[in-house]
């Protein structure tokens, strides 16, 4: 539904406790929980973000061969068999045999096919032929191509790049304690930046000529600077194939001749192409399909792995994999019923089309107060229990800008109830062996845990609503201000009791309330997490008003 | 509007599926496949159907128009494409979930890709070799090349379905012609 959780990791900051869920800052600590990892060593949560990554293996996504990664830059980091992709499409070609000669049946025909070869799409039916490209054999394609390629004056000019660049590298990394010049600021002083920039100053096919008034600097350097670094001039005029593409007289000539906006090749055609690519889409080349890796994760701060897949491209299985979905609980939160269909007649709107509504952000009113679920999923094969607990907003310290600070908007915008003592929830197992103990495994057998009872008037809404197999729901409710506005957002702690394999010597975060919850049992640790819980955006007074339920 | 009223001729080399939905005055030919839950409306007039065509499941064939709705030979309809075309040649595969309506008139060897939707507000005929293809329904023309290929793919398709189908599949049978 519209109402969504997202589950913390520490990496950003220096303190175990997340930022106000209205800071910027926010979004970028928290993850959703298939996105993160676990560390047992360090009993922490981490995510893409501070874990290390290490490459394990390339691989083409198209045959699966894996590809030694010594082979991996000779062959530009491109599948060198026989796949790839269809330049009009990008559905991945098929090699097929010409067709044999009128009157004879394929099946009569040679069982591999009769030369020459094409690369066929079966999605738009293009095939090489189109290009004026075809096969004497049908295997090691990429390598028939190769030649085409390498001789491509794009391709040369690239080497002669790389062979003129080759000396200044040698030269930067032999006296790398270069005194900063003068102009400490500009990108010229290292050698490297200078010929870069300078190679990339030059035209480039298909952008419109631009010669912006050489810089100040750029003069200095030219006489000599201490860079001394020749000038390098391109041997050939790069003007993409048979010299269209350079923006020139000829292709304004082409330009003009065209009949049908598909002779062009669109922008998404050309930029996968490595090289200056033909402005019309019938000199569009395969392209070769680029090679993916599969990696290894490692903790950031252990080292230890957290993630290794197995080597062969075929496996969909890991070696290791410690991801948090095995160890914190999976929780899904669900608000009920968004205001736009409250507010509309009656019978107006079945429930139907009003959940198929909610894939938009609920909107929630001022002044009106809401229930909400939470369902939590053990994924541990022991029964754990659980405490949930909202962190105490900071008040939006300064209004924003422009707007008068008066006593109202420094009362926080809502407030959220949520069953104030720990439950319990039972263990995962297998589906098979539920049965059909999950009737017999109710309310009623609540070690205590029952649900918040009349103390606070709402034992309906706000406790325990549900258990079955191991997953617990409990009902929260949120109370929003009368004068309340912005996101209904706010961080949740976490705690969970499980058993521990281990003798409970490094008691942590938590252990008083572990100690209170578990008395009978002293091996126990308490793990504690934080969430965000995002339940929708209130509609301030004067907006919904105004808002007209058809937007919905 | 009268009442619509059925009439099937069903060649004997046909293999129709009991669990097909015929609506009007329908002839199909021989060795044409037409799978359960296929839905055949001749509602304005008859829909005549050529032979060694495949008619997945739910494909939808439509004739609105009072003349006859002609279908070809070999012709493939993926399953949920829907046709209304007035005339089909030979040899086209009508891609998963695609739809022509009943302005188009398809010509022969053409290839309408998965989800593409052709509809125009006058008549026009789909040219022979006519591709359509892609999110935006991008149109191309096919040199042909590989048509002898298709065309023996199209023929192993068909055995095997008349092979395999009755197997599993009641079978529908109408008059004979
Ligand atoms: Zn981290
Ligand atoms: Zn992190
Ligand atoms: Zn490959
Ligand atoms: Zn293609
Ligand atoms: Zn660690």
């Amino acid at each position: 539904m519209s109402a969504t959780i997202k589950y913390y990791c520490s990496c950003l900051s220096n303190t175990v406790v997340p930022p106000a869920p209205h800071l910027p800052s926010s979004s970028h600590s928290f993850h959703t929980l298939p996105e993160l990892y676990f560390c047992e060593e360090c009993d922490a949560v981490r995510c893409n973000e501070c874990v290390s990554i290490e490459v394990s293996g390339y691989y083409c996504p198209n045959c699966l061969f894996e590809v030694p990664s010594a082979s991996v830059r000779a062959e530009k980091n491109r599948c060198a068999r026989n796949c790839f992709f269809c330049p009009q499409c990008f559905n991945t070609l098929a090699v097929v045999p010409s067709d044999p000669p009128d009157g004879t049946s394929f099946h009569q025909a040679n069982s591999m096919g009769e030369p020459p070869f094409l690369l066929y799409c079966n999605n738009c039916r293009w095939d090489s032929a189109e290009a004026g490209i075809t096969f004497e054999k049908s295997t090691g394609l990429a390598q028939q191509l190769q030649k085409h390629e390498d001789s491509a004056p794009d391709s040369l000019e690239f080497e002669r790049l790389k062979d003129f660049f080759e000396p200044l590298l040698r030269a930067s990394s032999s006296n790398t304690q270069h005194a900063p010049g003068t102009s400490s600021h500009s990108t010229h002083t290292n050698p490297i930046t200078a010929a870069a920039s300078s190679a990339l100053a030059r035209d480039i096919p298909g952008v419109s000529k631009y010669h912006p008034p050489p810089p100040r600097s750029r003069q200095k350097s030219k006489h000599g600077s201490k860079d001394d670094m020749p000038t390098y001039r391109s041997r050939v005029e790069i003007g993409g194939i048979n010299g269209y593409g350079a923006g020139g007289e000829k292709d304004a000539d082409l330009f003009s001749r065209l009949e049908h906006p598909s002779q062009v090749s669109t922008l998404a055609q050309k930029w996968t192409g490595s090289w200056s690519v033909s402005p019309l889409s019938r000199d569009l080349k395969p392209i070769r399909i680029p090679l993916h890796s599969r990696l290894t994760k490692r903790c950031p701060s252990c080292r230890h792995i957290l993630i290794k897949p197995e080597q062969k491209a075929q496996s969909v299985r890991f070696k290791i994999k410690l991801v948090a979905a095995n160890y914190l609980p999976a929780i899904e939160v669900h608000l009920p019923q968004p205001t736009a269909s409250t507010r509309r007649v009656p019978g107006a709107r079945t429930t139907q089309d009003a959940d198929q509504s909610n894939s938009s952000r609920s909107s929630l009113l001022p002044g009106k107060s809401y229930p909400f679920r939470l369902g939590l999923k053990n994924p541990l094969y022991d029964p754990i229990q659980v405490r949930l607990v909202v962190q105490r907003q900071p008040l939006p310290a300064v209004p924003s800008a422009g707007e008068a600070s008066t006593e109202k908007s420094r009362r926080p915008p809502f407030a959220i109830s949520l069953p104030s003592t720990a439950f319990s929830i039972a263990p995962y197992a297998e589906a098979w062996e539920y049965e059909d103990e999950d009737d017999l495994d109710g309310l009623d057998d609540d070690d205590g845990l029952s649900p918040v009872k009349a103390a606070k008037g709402r034992s309906k809404t706000v406790g325990v609503l549900e258990k079955k197999a191991n997953t617990t729901i409990v009902g929260g409710e949120i109370v929003i201000a009368k004068d309340g506005r912005g996101d209904a957002k706010f961080n949740m702690l976490v705690s969970y009791t499980y058993r521990s394999d281990e003798p409970p010597v490094d008691e942590m975060i938590g252990s008083k309330r572990a100690t209170d919850l578990v008395k009978t049992n002293p091996e126990t640790k308490t793990f504690t997490f934080y969430t965000v819980v995002d339940l929708g955006t209130i509609i301030p007074k004067e907006d919904a008003r105004t808002a007209s339920p058809d937007a919905y | 509007m009268p009442p619509i009223r059925d009439k099937f001729i069903i060649h004997s080399k046909a293999v129709v599926c009991q669990d097909v939905d015929l609506k009007g005055d329908i002839t199909i030919g021989p060795g044409t496949v037409v799978h359960p839950k296929a839905i055949i409306y001749a509602i304005g007039g008859p829909i005549v159907i050529g032979s060694n065509n495949i008619i997945e499941e739910g494909a939808t064939i439509v004739n609105r128009r009072k003349e006859v709705m002609r279908i070809g030979d070999e012709n493939l309809f993926e399953i949920g494409s829907r046709v209304e075309s007035p005339s089909v040649g030979d040899q086209n595969t009508v891609s998963t979930k695609a739809r022509v309506h009943h302005t188009v008139r398809i010509g022969s060897h053409c290839s309408i890709g998965p989800k593409c939707f052709i509809n125009t507000s006058e008549d026009i005929k789909l040219d022979d070799f006519t591709v359509l293809y892609g999110p935006n329904w991008e149109e191309r023309l096919w040199s042909g090349r590989g048509q002898k290929q298709a065309e023996d793919l199209s023929t192993k398709h068909v055995e095997y379905l008349k092979e395999w189908l009755p197997k599993f599949n009641r079978l529908r049978r109408g008059e004979m012609p």
